[in-house]
């Protein structure tokens, strides 16, 4: 089962980096995002901590609907998903690859979100850098398990996307409720509350949509058409 | 499989004729709010529109786990009519809310727990219909919807809590609504929940004799 | 090896097979024939799990057909146009958890005759390239069942022969092989038995040579 994992998340990584073009359409994307949000704001303003929080969650959302909907489409041209089927060890193992895989590929997108959230958006770190961390990893992670699963429901389907978006952007809130929460006051909103409730909310997203996963993942991955 | 509308039609008829009589309860028997007025009979309706929207979407969580173990067509059927009447009745229990929010609270939308909820699953199962309607194989189709019908109830609580801290966050300035109620109008809101429940059972029965009336008549014509 | 019990698989009400009733042993060759539509590649699906039976069932009775893995070679190739043709076997051969070095594949390259290309996409390749690469993929799994719709599609004679020596290969090994061939007078030869699908049913379970003798009784083209 590990080797399936690591040769599914190695071959995910070589297509959509090397071979592809890679994570480009959806760093348009969210780059676009956050330019087109700075025009709410009026010239010398700067955006407030919150809503700087909100649409480097936004873009990363997006970011995550396109990657798994690539990923996912990579089994599609020829059908490998049957291959996949046959090989001799539980079909979980793809759905944790691809949701690994995904997770690589969103750390590396908000790497490039991150600065433009301090550029477009004219935001200074001044919280605590810990808790945001932890936040952006719970969060990441639940956003993955969750991902992989929606990528392989909507596999197959002419309006990937979109019926991608309505179905995960509802699904998501409470996780991202808890990455706008510990973001923005990393980037400086005074709250009276501790990160860790909603680093706490986080984790139980995470738990149970894991559990969801590997539960669910078999039924949406099959053979019959 | 004939038994189905008939028994639909007579919780039907017995739900109108109840919820008629508890419009008596309601508007007579029922004191008047002293702050809110005849506003506040509002309540009586957006709260069983509420919670019968919630048991709907439990019925799709229950129907879902049957239809993965078992491939029965029918769970699909009845996930399907439950979701329709979910979205339904919780779209109506929103637009109740902001009314009540309105009125009660001097704004339209509030971050209220379960005004927020009931929003995200609105979302969530609208998406689930527009899922459902899609044109791909019809054994793909219904695992898909099955899935999400479980992961959307999974999310419930968890979009209750987030809703809950969030608020903790911005502090809202307005109480949550209910509170200490008179025994009359206990009483009322339990009569006015009941009788919309047995309404809710027929219009949940009526769906689905007639989903599976679609279905016949697809496969003969597939047939023919 | 494998037990087919009374398969039956229905696609929406249409019935595609029914009532299959027939067993599959280690180091045997079977050709599976039919028409055009007579539910060869459902029925060879159905083998591989990729298909699940309306009715019945598919039981492996050996273990090691479930450990060790299914080869499948259908109409789709499994390879991933982004990929050269060795790092295509060596997805593979990891997501099995089989180790093999470069070399190891590299051979198994040279065995379908595509060596000089193993550095090249896979996209880029013809049908019929694709199509051996596709051989090779199954080949270098040793798999102890081995499923093969139409393998000659797309194929030239020289590449036909090393498929038949891979072939007895296979089962010297003690491999299980169902064939799937539109030409049954090049590939019958191969064969230990011979499955005829005809009208939703098994028409011809026997050897070889009791099939050449009904056949000529019918007057088939095949016996010309």
């Amino acid at each position: 089962m590990v080797r399936l994992i690591a040769a599914v998340v190695r071959k995910d990584l070589t297509l959509t980096l090397l071979r592809g073009n890679g994570l480009v359409q959806a760093l348009l994307l969210g780059l676009l995002l956050f330019f087109v949000f700075s025009l709410s704001q009026g010239v010398g303003e700067r955006a407030s901590p919150q809503s700087a929080a909100t649409v480097f969650w936004l873009s990363s959302t997006f970011c995550q609907v396109l990657i798994f909907s690539q990923i996912y489409a990579l089994e599609e041209i020829t059908n490998a998903r049957f291959g996949l089927l046959l090989v001799p060890a539980p079909i979980q193992a793809v759905w944790l690859g691809k949701a690994i895989a995904g997770f690589c590929l969103l750390l590396l997108a908000q790497l490039v979100f991150l600065p433009a959230a301090i550029v477009f958006l004219g935001q200074t770190v001044s919280g605590a850098l810990l808790p945001a961390l932890l936040a952006l990893l719970l969060v990441d992670t639940g956003m993955c398990a969750l991902g992989s699963l929606i990528g392989a429901l909507a596999q197959g389907q002419g309006t990937r996307e979109s019926l991608m978006s309505i179905v995960f952007f509802p699904l998501l809130v409470p996780l991202l409720l808890a990455g706008i929460g510990v973001c923005s006051q990393t980037l400086g909103t005074e709250s009276p509350d501790d990160a860790d409730i909603w680093l706490r909310l986080a984790c139980a997203f995470d738990a149970v949509f894991f559990g969801a996963g590997l539960l669910l993942f078999g039924f949406l991955y099959s053979g019959d058409d | 499989m004939l038994k189905n509308p008939v028994l639909a039609c007579i919780l039907l008829v017995a739900g109108c004729f109840a919820f008629a009589c508890c419009q008596w309860l309601v508007y007579v028997y029922a004191p008047l709010e002293a702050t809110m007025g005849i506003a506040q009979k509002i309540f009586y309706i957006h709260l069983p529109l509420a919670w019968w929207a919630l048991v709907s979407f439990f019925v799709v969580f229950l129907g879902s786990i049957c239809y993965l173990l078992k491939r029965s067509p029918g769970f699909d059927r009845l996930c399907a009519a439950a979701a329709e009447l979910g979205v339904l009745l919780s779209g109506l229990a929103l637009v109740t809310g902001a009314l009540w929010a309105r009125k009660s609270w001097g704004i339209w939308w509030t971050w209220d727990p379960r005004l927020t909820t009931t929003l995200i699953m609105w979302f969530v199962y609208s998406g689930y219909l527009v899922l459902h309607g899609l044109e791909m194989p019809r054994q793909r189709k219904t695992v898909v919807c099955a899935v999400l019908g479980v992961v959307a109830f999974l999310d419930v609580p968890l979009v209750f809590i987030s809703a809950r801290i969030w608020r903790s966050v911005h502090p809202a300035v307005f109480a949550a609504g209910g509170g200490g109620l008179e025994p009359e109008m206990k009483l009322t809101v339990i009569a006015c929940v009941f009788a919309f429940g047995v309404f809710w059972a027929g219009l949940l029965l009526l769906r689905m004799a007639q989903l599976e009336l679609c279905a016949r008549v697809q496969a003969l014509r597939q047939g023919e | 090896m494998l037990e087919l019990e009374n398969i039956a698989k229905l696609y929406g009400d249409k019935v595609i097979l029914r009532n299959i009733r027939c067993s599959f042993f280690a180091g045997s060759i079977s050709l599976l024939l039919g028409k055009n539509g007579a539910g060869k590649s459902t029925l060879l699906r159905i083998m591989a799990g990729l298909s699940r039976p309306s009715a019945g069932e598919a039981r492996y009775t050996d273990s090691a057909a479930r450990s060790r893995g299914i080869g499948y070679l259908g109409h789709a190739t499994f390879l991933y146009s982004g990929l050269t043709a060795l790092e295509n076997l060596r997805f593979w051969s990891d997501a099995w958890g089989s180790n093999r070095c470069d070399d190891d594949l590299l051979s198994v390259l040279e065995r379908v005759g595509i060596m000089p290309y193993a550095h090249e996409l896979a996209g880029v390749f013809s049908r019929g390239m694709a199509q051996r690469l596709n051989l090779a993929r199954v080949l270098m799994l040793n798999p102890v069942m081995l499923l093969l719709d139409e393998p000659f599609t797309g194929l030239d004679e020289v590449s036909r022969t090393v498929l038949h020596k891979e072939v007895r290969a296979a089962r010297a090994r003690g491999a299980c092989v169902v064939l799937i061939s539109h030409d049954a007078v090049v590939d019958a030869p191969l064969a230990d038995r011979i499955l005829l699908l005809a009208d939703r049913g098994l028409a011809f379970d026997g050897a070889p040579s009791a099939y050449a003798a009904r056949a000529c009784m019918e007057d088939a083209p095949w016996c010309a």
